[in-house]
């Protein structure tokens, strides 16, 4: 009895084997008929072909596999560590730092136009119109724009004292509760300085 | 008996559902490229005015068949022995 069932499984195992790779036989010509159609249909059609160059183009337009350059055969961080001149200060600057320094070098972009302003609202306030030389590295005054009287004025101070490193004026990063040291000695607090005519001329 | 499971296979959705995943893995390995140029080849040597369904459906199924992966087809042959093995006694 043993015996026989055994033997009747494994037959029943090979039947179900030769079922399944009749399946899968089915199935892989399935997809094989689907690429035939497909392929019959675009060579009536005339669109089969319609991707291939002729051998000189394909072989030019290849993608570049190499190491250092990109698919299309570029060097990509070829300009990494150039510098450039600039044509108005005749200055070197550094390939990243180009942008910003010609947008303040030439005068356009947002921020320029911010700092001309202010020049404009203290122009005529201050006889003292001593305008800052190094345009460029004036990031500090571009950041807040709510307070123009006293950062102006301050800052005016400051930068007539220290013309060629405006950065050093550490005061001006705590704009919206401190006033830097400068300040105090005016008759001015921050804030307030907007109700002031001096402060906001329109 | 294979009727019956063949049957089952198509109403059970088994059978789409394979299909799909046979043609989606198919693709990925790229045998459906490599048959896409064997195509160009056979089309060419027939002239392109003169290929019929019957020379590529004789030429592309043979070469299909020989080049689907092995793992490929036993991945397949697993599934379907589930299949086969919960449904069909």
């Amino acid at each position: 009895m043993k015996m026989e069932e055994v033997s009747m499984s494994s037959l029943d195992n090979s039947k179900l084997e030769g079922v399944a790779q009749d399946i899968l036989s089915d199935l892989v010509e399935d997809a094989c008929l689907g690429v035939c159609f497909e392929v019959h249909r675009a060579v009536k059609q005339g669109y089969f072909f319609l991707d291939d160059t002729d051998q000189d183009s394909m072989r030019e337009f290849e993608i570049v596999d190499q190491p250092g350059l990109d698919v299309f055969g570029q060097v990509y961080n070829q300009w990494k560590n150039k510098e450039c001149v600039c044509p108005n200060c005749s200055r070197s600057i550094a390939a990243s730092r180009f942008a910003p320094h010609l947008e303040k070098c030439l005068g356009m972009g947002r921020n320029s136009s911010r700092i001309a302003n202010r020049r404009i609202v203290t122009g005529g306030n201050n006889t003292n119109n001593k305008s800052e030389s190094d345009q460029e590295d004036n990031d500090d005054v571009n950041d807040n724009d709510w307070s123009y009287g006293a950062e102006k004025k301050a800052k005016k101070r400051k930068s007539d004292k220290n013309p060629n490193s405006p950065r050093r004026s550490k005061s001006f990063k705590h704009k919206s509760g401190m006033l830097g040291p400068r300040r105090r000695t005016d008759n001015q607090d921050g804030p307030h300085m907007l109700m002031n005519d001096e402060g906001f001329s329109q | 008996m294979r009727a019956t499971i063949n049957q089952k296979l198509t109403e059970m959705g088994e059978r789409e559902r394979l299909k799909e995943l046979l043609r989606a893995k198919l693709t990925e390995c790229g045998w459906r490229d490599q048959l896409k140029a064997y195509c160009k080849d056979v089309i060419k040597e027939k002239g392109l005015e003169h290929v019929t369904v019957e020379d590529l459906v004789v030429e592309i199924t043979a070469k299909g068949r020989v080049l689907v992966p092995d793992s490929l087809k036993k991945e397949l042959l697993q599934r379907i022995r589930a299949f086969l093995a919960q449904h069909a006694t």
